[in-house]
């Protein structure tokens, strides 16, 4: 299979104009893409449509060559047990603790025995470097740490495509580079396939194979670090070297 | 002027479509009978000192009303009969929907609407799950099932409060007090009641699960959804009372022509 998520012909409208007009996109099996630009214009929207959480107004969702929105409701959910998420602000269960979070989807969506399922907290919790927290309560452990919990969750069913919404937002530089260095030691490890949002360019680049930039609709698929640097369009190179004057200033508070 | 009216008709279908999802779910993907259990507990065992007191002093208040009539027709005997015959059928089944409703309707939607603006909800759904199985639907269940121990324990209650009020008050004993009972209290009465309680417990279940699973919009939006709970279950279920209580007179009536 040639592609293993994609967007095709996708317009999705909340209702005030569209927030994404007629963009396409697709992703290759093992590729890792990060989704850049400036906020509010959709980027958290690309995952969740890919995630199967948002409908597109119009187009295509396909997931390894799957129309994820066209399929009965339990062929969905069985594409979404193949996909992992780590959500812009976490979203973790707060009245279970962190081992519990991660137990949660194996309880639901597998047949393991709780001694299995207690191992398998263990080696998550292991993996990202909270195992003395697992009794303590989301609440109770830092950004960092809420992070790598919900890193761990998105993992917990050992996705083939993992989606991560900003995982470095509001860390600092130490923690954000282990983070990114979590994702692609688990990416490997996995050999999956990942789509990042992050605004950190460095972290971008030391993530991406390839960088695509969302803004006024559209999607801008740029390419590597290097491409992405030589790119020609204004509002790339404007937003990656962070100018205060061009295309984009003034249109997005 | 029409909007306003329009947006209650829009949230009232909406609230109905969703009570459709939540039915279709118990059929198709029921949850656990250990999840509905504990929501079960969870609801009884937040609510049951509550109720017990209300139902005690409804007992009271009731055999207090009823005094003064009884007594200016020389039926003081039936005291107990009349006051426990009016908490089954009117004010047993109304009252606990009121206190459900301030409690753990507030709770319920209040839970879901911060699950839901928290994106939790959605992080449910990414690991394959489905959350109105998870997390809806033994809520909703739990509301409904507990609804009916909370009706026998504030009755019970009342029973007690009654001839508490009946000794002190109204000077007749508590045998006395309970003999008319069996005599007023009958199985249409009871079976009234009862009918009356499920209604009210649909609504409420319904209403709160609905509320807080469509929140939007962070802290405004849960609270916007905690109010829309309140107002939609009082509303529903005085509507409502009325509408079982005119169904229930009419039932009895067609049922004594036909005897
Ligand atoms: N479920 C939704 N309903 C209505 N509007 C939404 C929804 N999800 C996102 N939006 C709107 O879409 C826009 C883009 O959001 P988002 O994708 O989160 O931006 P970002 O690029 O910062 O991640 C925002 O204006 C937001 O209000
Ligand atoms: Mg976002």
């Amino acid at each position: 299979m040639q592609q293993q998520l994609a967007l095709q012909d996708v317009t999705i409208d909340f209702g005030d104009g569209p927030l994404l007009k007629n963009v396409n996109l697709a992703v290759a099996p093992g590729e890792s893409v990060v989704l850049i630009g400036p906020s509010g214009l959709g980027k958290s929207v690309v995952l969740k449509l890919f995630a199967g959480l948002l409908k597109p107004t119009s187009g295509k969702v396909l997931v390894e060559g799957k129309d994820l929105h066209a399929l009965p409701a339990h062929e969905q959910s069985a594409l979404q047990l193949r996909m992992g998420m780590l959500f812009q602000k976490n979203a973790l269960f707060d009245s279970l603790s962190v081992g519990e979070n991660i137990a949660f989807p194996m309880r639901e969506k597998t047949s393991l025995d709780e001694t299995e399922i207690q191992r398998q907290v263990d080696f998550f919790l292991e993996a990202v470097g909270i195992a003395y927290a697992a009794a303590l309560f989301p609440d109770e452990i830092s950004g960092g740490m809420q992070k790598r919990l919900g890193i761990a969750r998105a993992l917990a069913l050992r996705p083939q495509i993992v989606f991560y919404d900003d995982p470095t937002a509001g860390l600092d530089p130490i923690t954000s580079r282990r983070i990114i260095e979590l994702i692609q030691k688990l990416r490997e490890e996995q050999n999956s396939t990942i789509v990042t949002v992050t605004n950190d360019m460095a972290r971008a680049y030391q993530l991406a194979d390839r960088i695509v930039m969302v803004a006024d609709g559209e999607l801008i698929i740029t390419g590597g670090k290097a491409q992405t640097l030589a790119n020609k369009d204004p509002r790339v190179s404007q937003f990656i070297r962070g100018k205060l004057d061009g295309p984009l200033t003034g249109r997005h508070a | 002027m029409l909007k306003p009216l329009l947006n209650v008709i829009d949230d009232i279908g909406e609230c109905l479509i969703f009570l459709r999802l939540i039915l279709r779910t118990a059929y198709r993907s029921p949850c656990t009978w250990e999840s509905i259990c504990e929501q079960t507990w969870k609801v009884s065992v937040q609510s049951t000192p509550t109720t017990a007191l209300a139902g005690f002093f409804v007992g009271a208040i009731m055999t207090v009303q009823f005094t003064m009539q009884t007594k200016a027709f020389g039926a003081l005997g039936y005291l107990g009969g009349l006051s426990t015959s009016a908490t089954v059928r009117e004010v047993g089944p109304l009252l606990i929907a009121f206190l459900l409703s301030g409690k753990v309707g507030a709770y319920t939607s209040a839970e879901l609407g911060t699950m839901r603006v928290t994106e939790q909800i959605d992080a449910i759904r990414c690991l394959g799950a489905n959350p109105i199985q998870e997390i809806i639907l033994p809520r909703f269940l739990g509301i409904v099932i507990s609804s009916f121990f909370l009706l026998a324990a504030g009755l019970i209650m009342s029973i007690f409060g009654g001839m508490l009020m009946g000794s002190v008050f109204s000077g007749i004993n508590p045998e006395e007090y309970v003999r008319h009972i069996p005599t007023i209290v009958t199985q249409f009465s009871i079976g009234n009641g009862l009918f009356k309680c499920l209604v009210f417990a649909l609504i409420l279940a319904s209403v709160c699960t609905y509320k807080g699973y469509s929140a939007t919009g962070g802290a405004k939006g849960v609270g916007r959804a905690v109010v829309g709970t309140a107002v939609m279950t009082m509303v529903g279920i005085v509507v409502f009372d009325w509408f079982t209580s005119l169904l229930s007179e009419t039932a009895l009536n067609l049922f004594r022509e036909g005897v």
